[in-house]
């Protein structure tokens, strides 16, 4: 492969559809194919598409709490309970409902993003009622059997320590707990070691009944089907959940690191070492959020991008250097990362910080301008060519209150940003000094040289349960 | 061209009514091969105003040998980095400005190029490509950054990967005559001392128009690229392919056993079985076994390792296209203090039961409509319609078999799915790779 970097991309699913629905651009002649929505009476948002091309429906669900609504010492709880949404209703067990969706090749996922679950499932057009009936019955009517919540809970804190197996997989969830601290954004989306065993199939119940409610819920339907039609069967299915009324708490405003920290995760056998550097970013409807897409793309958001160039194709220092902003309900983080070998580990951060210095000091030039509108409009299209796609991207622009124009006006948008826009995006949120560093590596060979970056150093052990560090490490 | 194609609609209107499962004829390709030998498929869909466009070339890790392993994946990363025309850095440059973006891949058969674009930029593409394709430069302070680029993503998808780690080993263990013993990364040490010279008999060997298969789907007509195939492709000459890779692995008579120590969290188990290569007549009862076994939680093994006996977090099994003789992996990933080997016990068992007993007809059905809508997904993207067709074009000999997987699937009985699990999935047929975790006291029952 030429291009290695999906992994870290992966696990930002969630994250990385609110950000592709809400900065990419198309060209003039593109637009989103028309949808209805109807609000029903039990408050449920329905959104409906018809995509043609292959024989699959699509039903997206949003409901508007995630991760960040994890209560403090139950991180997880959100992600939990999405997970048990499939493990028993009050009319199938586990195992019948798997045995339900498989015999349509069905797929069902349900996971949390930070600000959001989402609750997906696709099918064959033909197996519509089938697939109705099943997707209806684990979101209105999930029973959270204590055995398959103890059977599931001891999955996740395994899982945790497989992904620990795999740095790349785990740099977001420290990244975010050093980021944010106690901010909701701080929250390890599937949990730790540690508070995934305090939590309880309870806990879980009382998540759904708290946040599960139609007037909650996002419902985007996309495929090959007639709308109308459709309409009736999914007011039918979903105008029986019943409304009840839900206490969101809004996710706290978000301050930027102040000064300049570094967290060394001491992994004893690495060969090499990963790092990811930045702050907070922005919301997804910051207003400037179309030229930071732009200027990212510039700077850190595509194969010649200039972190790219700097740390791969003139040095080798590495096979991928990246940068991206997590757009959110508040700002979420921005990221530059790569890794590299252990002996290259400063030479390969002291570039990433100069190329991020010449960006303040430089600027961006009218032909990089031109180059990254092109890219971005060239390949938006792609980004919204299935019904999952379109679903997703709908349903997500209705999460953040942005409209359709998200996508139909981007061309528009694109071209008028102006060099001088550039500089002001730029000054205002790309971090340029009191930069947070999370290094995964070998501790004994970095360690030292590694210390020039910040005076306030903590470090851990990437065995160590969770994701925070101990508190006792503390400053040094 | 907008998006206004979609909403036509009217073709897929009539299909969906039909009842039946789509294929060539909503799906239709156009064929060319061009005079000197590249052949040239061709799928218009207007959906969305962008192309992917694919080149196999038929040579990967099987065409290297000792010493220079390794050798067609640094090749992939060096196809970008200059030509005559358009010179070091030039090729992504020039791309990207015009809102186009590449990748490829290599396997142990194939390596792959591929590019996504606005149809606006079409002719551009086949400007790069004939240029890459017939004059690649060597320039020697590229083959030496890139060969650090290379041993970074060795470091990153092997060396830091558990999963890397151990499949590695298992083809080496589970291969000792045939070429696919070697990993397509490369092992560190020839990364390390490639030559020039060898990189330039490489290019020689594998880049031959007519070892070549391209494939353009979206938002363009066959007309239209066979008109470019004419003017950028067909001048370039042909020279003689790779020779034929004659080496066939001998029968394996005995299970084989390798172990892995390294710091981790968690175990790792690995088991490969021989199977024949994609265009035998196995490969259909082959996949319908594995769904059975492996896909979706009511499969038998996911029922039996992790939700019934709860020794695994996950389990899954993975057949890649092959033009020789592959393997059946079989992943498991155990839980936290369960030895690896109750977790293979678990899995003979069940290859055993399918072999002497029979399956559901429920199984069966399940499997088959598993297998459709897998299809449907490959095909509602350009970028997956592109891949899967050059797929079955390169590995199955002829591009229309794509269009007869549903019939061919439906045609495997209960009978064919229990003999290939007697015949393939046998002791004396495996090699079992286990990865210890050093800290190892946490892990061991």
């Amino acid at each position: 492969m030429r291009r290695g970097l999906r992994r870290i991309r992966r696990l930002l699913t969630v994250a990385a559809m609110v950000v592709l629905a809400c900065t990419v651009s198309l060209a003039q002649t593109l637009h989103l194919p028309p949808h209805e929505r109807v609000v029903l009476k039990n408050g449920l948002t329905l959104l409906l598409l018809e995509k043609r091309g292959v024989p699959l429906v699509n039903i997206s669900a949003i409901v508007k709490a995630g991760a960040a609504a994890d209560p403090a010492g139950e991180e997880g709880l959100a992600a939990t309970t999405a997970g048990l949404l499939r493990k028993g209703t009050k009319k199938r067990s586990a195992q019948q409902f798997a045995a339900d969706l498989d015999y349509i090749g069905g797929e069902f996922e349900a996971e949390a993003g930070p600000d959001f679950t989402t609750i997906n499932m696709e099918f064959q057009t033909k197996d519509f009622a089938r697939g109705l009936d099943l997707y209806a019955d684990v979101l209105i009517h999930p029973a959270f059997p204590q055995q398959e919540a103890e059977k599931f809970l001891a999955q996740e804190i395994d899982g945790v320590k497989a992904a620990k197996d795999d740095p790349q997989s785990v740099m977001m969830s420290y990244y975010s707990g050093y980021l944010y601290g106690m901010h909701p954004y701080g929250h390890p989306p599937a949990g730790d070691e540690i508070s995934l065993k305090q939590i309880r199939r309870e806990d879980a119940a009382k998540f759904y009944a708290t946040n599960y409610a139609p007037g909650n819920t996002i419902l985007a339907v996309a495929g090959e089907f007639n709308a109308a039609e459709m309409k009736a069967k999914l007011s039918e299915a979903f105008g029986a959940w019943e409304s009840r009324a839900v206490n969101s708490a809004a996710i706290p405003g978000v301050v930027p690191s102040k000064e300049k920290r570094l967290l060394l995760v001491d992994k004893p056998d690495a060969s090499q070492t990963y790092f990811a550097i930045g702050n907070t970013g922005i919301a997804a409807n910051d207003p400037d959020r179309v030229a930071i897409r732009v200027v990212n793309t510039i700077f850190g958001g595509r194969f010649t991008s200039e972190l790219n160039e700097a740390l791969r194709v003139e040095s080798g220092y590495t096979y991928g250097a990246q940068s991206f902003f997590d757009q959110r309900k508040v700002p979420g983080p921005f990221v530059i990362f790569s890794f590299t070998k252990n002996e290259t580990t400063t030479p390969a951060i002291d570039l990433t910080l100069q190329v991020l210095a010449k960006l303040h000091k430089e600027g961006v030039t009218q032909d990089q301008l031109k180059s990254a509108k092109s890219y971005i409009k060239g390949q938006f299209p792609p980004n919204i060519e299935t019904s999952r796609q379109l679903a997703r991207t709908i349903a997500t622009h209705e999460f953040y209150g942005l409209g359709d124009d998200e996508v139909n006006e981007l061309e528009a948008r694109l071209d008028a940003v102006t060099p001088e826009m550039a500089r002001q995006v730029i000054q205002k949120h790309f971090p340029a000094e009191n930069l947070l560093f999370v290094l995964i590596g070998k501790a004994s060979a970095i360690g030292p040289a590694v210390q020039k970056y910040a005076a306030n150093q903590d470090t851990r052990l990437l065995s160590d349960p969770g994701f925070w560090p101990a508190p006792a490490t503390g400053k040094k | 061209m907008g998006f206004g194609g979609i909403w036509a609609g009217v073709l897929c209107a009539t299909l969906l009514s039909a009842g039946g499962v789509r294929g060539q004829a909503e799906y239709a390709v156009s064929a060319r091969t061009l005079k000197n030998g590249m052949k040239v498929l061709v799928q218009t869909d207007h959906s969305i105003p962008n192309v992917a466009l694919y080149i196999f070339y038929r040579i990967g890790s099987r065409n290297e040998r000792p010493g220079t392993t390794g050798l067609s994946h640094f090749f992939e990363h060096m196809m970008f980095n200059g030509a005559k025309k358009y010179g070091p850095g030039d090729l992504d440059k020039v791309m990207e400005a015009n809102g186009g973006a590449n990748n490829a891949y290599t396997t142990r058969d194939v390596t792959v190029y591929q590019d996504w674009f606005p149809r606006a930029a079409l002719s551009l593409i086949y400007d790069i490509e004939s240029d890459r394709i017939r004059d690649l430069n060597f320039d020697p302070q590229k083959v030496k950054s890139e060969r650090e680029v290379v041993a970074s993503e060795r470091r990153l998808s092997v060396d830091n990967e558990n999963g890397g780690v151990l499949d590695e080993q298992l083809w080496a263990t589970s291969y000792i005559a045939h070429p696919y013993q070697w990993p397509v990364i490369g092992w560190m040490s020839d990364i390390e001392h490639w030559t020039m010279e060898d990189l330039k008999h490489h290019f020689e060997m594998g880049y031959s128009p007519n070892n070549a298969t391209m494939v353009v789907v979206g938002d363009a007509t066959a007309d239209e690229i066979f008109r470019l195939c004419e003017t950028y492709i067909e001048p370039i000459p042909t020279h003689p392919p790779p020779p034929a890779v004659t080496t066939v692995e001998p029968p394996q008579t005995g299970e084989r056993r390798l172990i892995v120590h390294k710091r981790a969290e968690l175990p790792l188990l690995m088991v490969g079985y021989h199977v024949p290569q994609s265009n035998s007549s196995d490969f259909y009862a082959l996949n319908i076994l594995r769904t059975i076994l492996f896909q979706g939680e009511s499969s038998r093994m996911y029922q039996r390792l992790v939700d019934k006996d709860q020794i695994a977090l996950e389990v899954t099994s993975g057949l890649e296209p092959s033009f020789d003789p592959t393997m059946v992996e079989v992943v498991a990933q155990p839980k936290q203090g369960v030895d690896p080997q109750a977790c293979e016990k678990a899995i003979y068992e069940e290859f055993e039961r399918v072999g002497s007993a029979a399956i559901s007809d429920t199984e069966l059905e399940k499997a088959k409509n598993i297998r459709l809508v897998e299809f449907y997904r490959q095909m509602r993207t350009i970028n997956g319609r592109a891949n899967t067709i050059g797929t079955y074009e390169v590995f199955f000999g002829d591009y229309n078999k794509l269009f007869e997987t549903a019939k061919n699937y439906s045609a495997v009985t209960k009978e064919d799915v229990r003999r290939v699990a007697k015949v393939y999935f046998d002791a004396n047929n495996r090699t079992v790779a286990t990865l210890l975790p050093e800290n190892a006291e946490k892990a061991k029952p």
